[in-house]
């Protein structure tokens, strides 16, 4: 088992190191230059270049990337382009407002689309089940940005019972939680459900009704712990897309979080806001799947890696 | 049921109420120095664009300029109608073609209470002249040397002349001597001599600044806090203001006009802009290289169509590459619609089935795409066709830069109220060489002359080299833009500005 | 009288299998419309009227002329949705179908593999799924161009990864099944294996997971619509609709809503079908209904 652990943190680790090579080298391989992005259209070729120089980016790439490793390592980011602060203090700017976003809309998902999952199943066939799967399939395919809209026209400036964007309190959470929840809430009940009614046809599920055992019983715990595999992978796997794709969520709520930032730090090439956010992103999202596939063995004892 | 989160105008009338009635009660007391500012209440504006420093020498943004009027004063202010008027700078004189002398105002304090003198003039430009790292300091590589005359005066003198100096000093606000000691620290909590004090920002987010009561206009400012907020999206923009949450927006589309009419507490004041929105062409390639191609193209676009439908009249024709009001303006022979004309032109040049690309900047300017699709629909009536290539920013920019495109949808806010750095820019032959490709000596001797302070002399040069490009229809200018704001009712004094500032220092609320 | 019986079978069979019938209706309806939009509509999907700009639907202000009203350049929203049709339904199922192969294929390699192609192939899936697809997307496009087979490509790359994922979790689990092991002590290679044993149980959350991609893929041409790195204008999609209506929400909502709901109304008949299919396909559960 400890050995097991040692070689996925060892994992970890080698994709961490491949996520911040390959973010350095896409992000010099752009088409597109950092200082014309910053000037104006109006200034003079000799300008773009001397600050081009100034940002570092005309030395070669490999010492660009050695002296981002060296100063990583003393916990500097670098300095944003855009803002000329350090990269790492923007960023971390933005965590309170995305974590809260993220836990806020990884609960509503968890919350809703497991119980949505759960009851579809049970009622399977039934116009219940039918009516859920509308719900989820609605979930699932109606823009972001059309759904964060119609929210804040309905609840922001129609009824006026919540802020209609912005960052200030528990209120102005709700509806881009909601908003970002709808899509993850949708595949998560319907992957639920789908688990769920495999599970509840195995031997071993008809033994347990057979010997008589409550049905609730049968279900939530025998069904749900041997249904819960596929669903922690689309929740693991929701959690990288909730990270870095809240963007249109982010945009539509004028919410400042790491989102919006990191693809406006794309645009507008600046690259050490945008190695900061990718590289602790994928330490994150890489940690958080190691806490997954370390919970596939405790749950499900079968699987064990070669 | 209606308000359950607290509403900013509730606090500010119940403000005004106290200070009103505390006025009332002590009627026959010594009243207040009059002019004296009875400050009350918050000021929330949402604006389009981010803003990304607070320094004013480090960004070329209109939106950041003008949310840091309010913290930093400039030497010079510019009025609506483009008249430069007194700001730190009581006067200013060219005592040749290449110097300036301004005298400054006294008894002017920073926030921090020490004074501002020439100190900080000489400062502030050799800091922005010198620094390559700033993005504002291209604007004054001119710039030879700045000299104290005293404690109130400041003379500088330029390498070639600058007679634009004082229009591009209305952007650049004045920073006290001591920034320098430690200056990353500084714009964090930056000290100006404006009428607001800085209180907080978020980078990108919104930014807030309270009252500076030692501010040197009597009775401004006339509101105890400011906020401005940065959204982008334009929906939620609205939607701020529509709920009452902002007071002003910028920036607001014509098809928005009559939402906005529509909602209750909600107005929409229009000014025409002093930006001209154009289309550039690849003047060192094929096939638009061919100033009949060119002409073609032009005579076979419906301003009038797009102004009239598309802007829903929200848009001016343009009768000069310069704005009204502005140095350079002037009324040159408008550019028509004749399709028919065009037709004639490309079949006696020998174009059949000509081909053209257009690159746009994704979502940089408002309706392009749409105004790009239906010009392309008008191309097509007389056989060009063109294709349109809507890329990322940075891509965009690329492009123009290598020269791989035909036209580019571009847009130019004639900003300092000045039109010499256009020209510089785009009709040069440094200026332009990684754009339009554009090259006329003689344009280019005009430009250089009309560098000088004198502006009559100023304004029959410009005059001259516009009647040239016009006529070779170097660029397709396709209209005047028209600033559209969405203010609520409770403001007073708001003025829909023509270069899209947005200042609240003498604006108040009820 | 055979024919009568025949008859009768078929009828029963589309009425013990609603939700995959309803989802095949759907589905097909909406392909059939597509395809044939020039008989459905005699309105060009690309030319402006300008005159006709932001037309209400019929009934709620428009006139029948235009059934779903117009858009910001006057043109009919019913036609530019039946041809925009063509080219979303043609990207997403490409996308869908690249994705799933490449999942797939990639999924079983590694978990039967194991060992080091294992390792290998899922710190690269790792790498890649550290990155928003997004930036991916912007990466790609601003290297090799707008084009719909880039397009297609952007979209596959961001789907295989949940194919692999899920196909690896289900075959290390069924792997350790007796059933497996005795396949093997009796001589059967490792792809009969495969193709006899294990593919056939990942079926189901195959045809699943493939149901929900298509809708994440006509999704996710919208957002790459957003970013300009989609189908470039004057020529319709479902994404690129969708990005064009986001500033006209506040006064014309219809603009952005039809493709919505037409997207929503492909989803939901993919995922019905999908979930019939795997019905149908796997024996188990066909007990429970009975």
């Amino acid at each position: 088992m400890k050995t097991y652990i040692l070689r996925r943190v060892a994992q970890s680790a080698l994709t961490l190191l491949g996520v911040s090579v390959l973010v350095f080298v896409i992000l010099r391989v752009l088409p597109g230059d950092p200082a014309r992005m910053l000037l104006p259209d109006g200034a003079p070729e000799s300008a773009v270049a001397e600050l081009n120089r100034q940002l570092g980016l005309r030395e070669p790439v490999i010492v660009q990337y050695g002296l981002f490793l060296r100063s990583v390592a003393h916990g500097d980011f670098g300095q944003s382009f855009q803002y000329r602060a350090p990269a790492l203090r923007v960023v971390l700017e933005r965590l309170p407002a995305t974590v809260q976003l993220t836990v806020a809309a990884m609960l509503v998902t968890i919350a809703a689309g497991v119980s949505l999952g759960i009851f579809t199943a049970v009622r399977r066939g039934t116009r219940y089940d039918v009516a859920g799967t509308i719900l989820a399939v609605l979930g699932q395919s109606l823009p972001n940005f059309w759904l964060g809209i119609m929210l804040i026209l309905l609840f922001g400036v129609a009824l006026r019972w919540l802020p209609t964007s912005g960052f200030a309190g528990w209120t102005s959470l709700v509806l881009p939680a909601v908003t970002l929840a709808a899509f993850p809430t949708a595949l998560v009940a319907r992957l639920t459900r789908s688990s769920m009614l495999e599970i509840l046809n195995r031997d071993f599920i008809r033994t347990g009704r057979a010997k008589g055992l409550a049905e609730r019983s049968v279900v939530l715990r025998h069904a749900l712990r041997n249904a819960a595999i596929p669903v922690l992978t689309v929740i693991g796997l929701q959690i990288g897309a909730l990270l870095g794709g809240a963007v249109i969520t982010e945009s539509v709520f004028a919410w400042p979080g790491m989102g919006k930032l990191i693809v406006d730090a794309i645009f507008f090439r600046d690259f050490p806001v945008v190695q900061t956010v990718l590289i602790l992103s994928a330490t994150v999202f890489v940690g958080i799947n190691l806490l997954v596939d370390l919970l596939y063995t405790i749950i499900d004892p079968r699987i064990r890696y070669s | 049921m209606r308000e359950q989160h607290p509403r900013p105008d509730h606090i500010g009338r119940r403000d005004f109420l106290a200070v009103s009635g505390a006025a009332l009660a002590l009627a026959g007391a010594p009243s207040l120095a009059a002019g004296q500012a009875k400050r009350s209440g918050e000021i929330a504006a949402g604006l389009s664009e981010r803003m990304l420093t607070l320094d004013p020498a480090n960004h070329y943004s209109i939106s950041t300029t003008s949310v840091l009027r309010h913290l930093f004063d400039p030497l010079i202010d510019v009025t609506n109608d483009s008249k430069f008027v007194p700001a730190l700078a009581e006067t200013w004189r060219p005592v040749n073609n290449t110097t300036w002398r301004f005298t400054l105002r006294k008894g002017v304090t920073f926030h921090d209470g020490t004074p501002f003198n020439a100190d900080s003039v000489v400062f502030t430009l050799r800091r922005v002249q010198s620094n390559s790292k700033l993005i504002k300091s291209f604007v004054y590589q001119d710039i030879e040397s700045v000299e104290k005359d005293g404690d109130y005066g400041v003379i500088v003198t330029s390498k070639r002349p600058f007679g634009s100096l004082p229009a591009h000093l209305t952007m650049l606000g004045m920073l006290p001597p001591g920034a320098g000691k430690n200056e990353e620290a500084f714009f964090q909590k930056p000290i100006g001599t404006g009428p607001f004090r800085f209180a907080s920002w978020t980078h990108g987010d919104q930014i807030a600044m309270t009252a500076n009561p030692t501010y040197w206009k009597p009775g401004i400012p006339k509101v105890e806090k400011v906020t401005f907020r940065f959204i982008p999206e334009l929906s939620t923009r609205t939607a701020a203001l529509r709920a009452g949450e902002l007071q002003v927006i910028d920036r607001v589309t014509p098809d928005l006009v009559e939402t906005l009419k529509g909602t209750r507490g909600v107005k929409v004041l229009d000014v025409p802009a002093i930006e001209a929105q154009r289309w550039i062409f690849q003047l060192g390639r094929e096939p638009v290289k061919d100033p009949r191609l060119r002409q073609a193209i032009s005579l076979a676009i419906d301003r009038g169509v797009i102004i009239k439908e598309l802007l829903r009249g929200y848009g001016r024709p343009v009768d000069s590459p310069v704005p009204p009001g502005l140095i350079g303006h002037m009324s040159l022979p408008p550019k028509v619609y004749d399709p028919e004309k065009a037709r004639q032109i490309l079949k006696q040049a020998g174009y059949s089935n000509v081909s053209v690309d257009i690159v746009l900047m994704k979502d940089f300017y408002p309706k392009q795409l749409e105004i790009t699709q239906a010009v392309a629909a008008m191309l097509g009536d007389v056989g060009i066709k063109l294709n349109i290539k809507n890329l990322e920013i940075a891509s965009a920019r690329e492009q123009r830069t290598a020269g791989t495109y035909d036209l580019f949808f571009s847009g130019w806010a004639h900003m300092p109220h000045d039109p010499d750095w256009y020209f510089g820019q785009w009709f040069t032959k440094a200026g332009s060489e990684k754009l339009t490709r554009y090259t006329n000596p003689k344009v280019e001797q005009l430009i250089a002359e009309g560098r000088v302070p004198d502006p009559k002399v100023r304004q029959a040069k410009y005059e001259e080299l516009e009647r040239i490009v016009w006529d070779e229809d170097a660029e397709i200018w396709l209209y005047y833009t028209v600033a559209i704001y969405g203010v609520s009712d409770r403001l007073r004094n708001f003025e829909a500005r023509r270069d899209y500032y947005v200042l609240l220092s003498d604006v108040s609320i009820v | 009288m055979a024919a009568r019986e025949d008859a009768g079978t078929r009828r029963r069979w589309g009425r013990r299998h609603p939700t995959m019938t309803i989802g095949g209706v759907l589905l097909g309806l909406v392909v059939v419309a597509s395809l044939f939009a020039p008989a459905i509509t005699s309105y060009d999907p690309i030319k402006p009227s300008f005159s006709q700009r932001l037309s209400p639907p019929w009934g709620l202000g428009g006139t029948r002329a235009h059934v779903l009203g117009t858009d910001n350049l006057g043109r009919d929203i019913l036609a530019r949705l039946l041809y925009g049709g063509r080219v979303s339904l043609a990207l997403a199922v490409a996308a869908v179908a690249i994705a799933g192969v490449v999942g797939v294929v990639v999924g079983l390699a590694a978990s039967w593999g194991g060992g080091k192609a294992d390792a290998v192939i899922m710190r690269v899936a790792d790498v890649q799924l550290a990155f928003p697809v997004i930036m991916l997307a912007i990466a790609i496009v601003a290297v090799v161009g707008t084009s719909p087979i880039t397009l297609v490509g952007v979209l596959a790359l961001s789907g295989w990864v949940l194919y692999a994922r899920t196909i690896r979790a289900h075959v290390l689990t069924i792997r350790g099944l007796d059933y497996i092991d005795a396949a093997a002590m009796l001589g059967a290679s490792d792809i009969r294996i495969i193709l006899r044993h294990v593919l056939p149980n990942t079926v189901a959350p195959i045809l699943v997971i493939g149901s929900s991609q298509f809708a994440t893929m006509v999704l996710l041409e919208s957002g790459l619509s957003f970013l300009g790195l989609g189908i470039q204008a004057p020529l319709p999609s479902w994404g690129s609709m969708l990005a064009e209506g986001r500033d006209y929400l506040s006064n014309a909502w219809w603009l952005a809503t039809a493709p919505g709901l037409m997207i929503a109304l492909v989803v939901l008949g993919a995922n019905l079908l999908g979930d019939g299919l795997r019905d149908l396909l796997d024996p188990t559960l066909r007990n429970v209904e009975g």
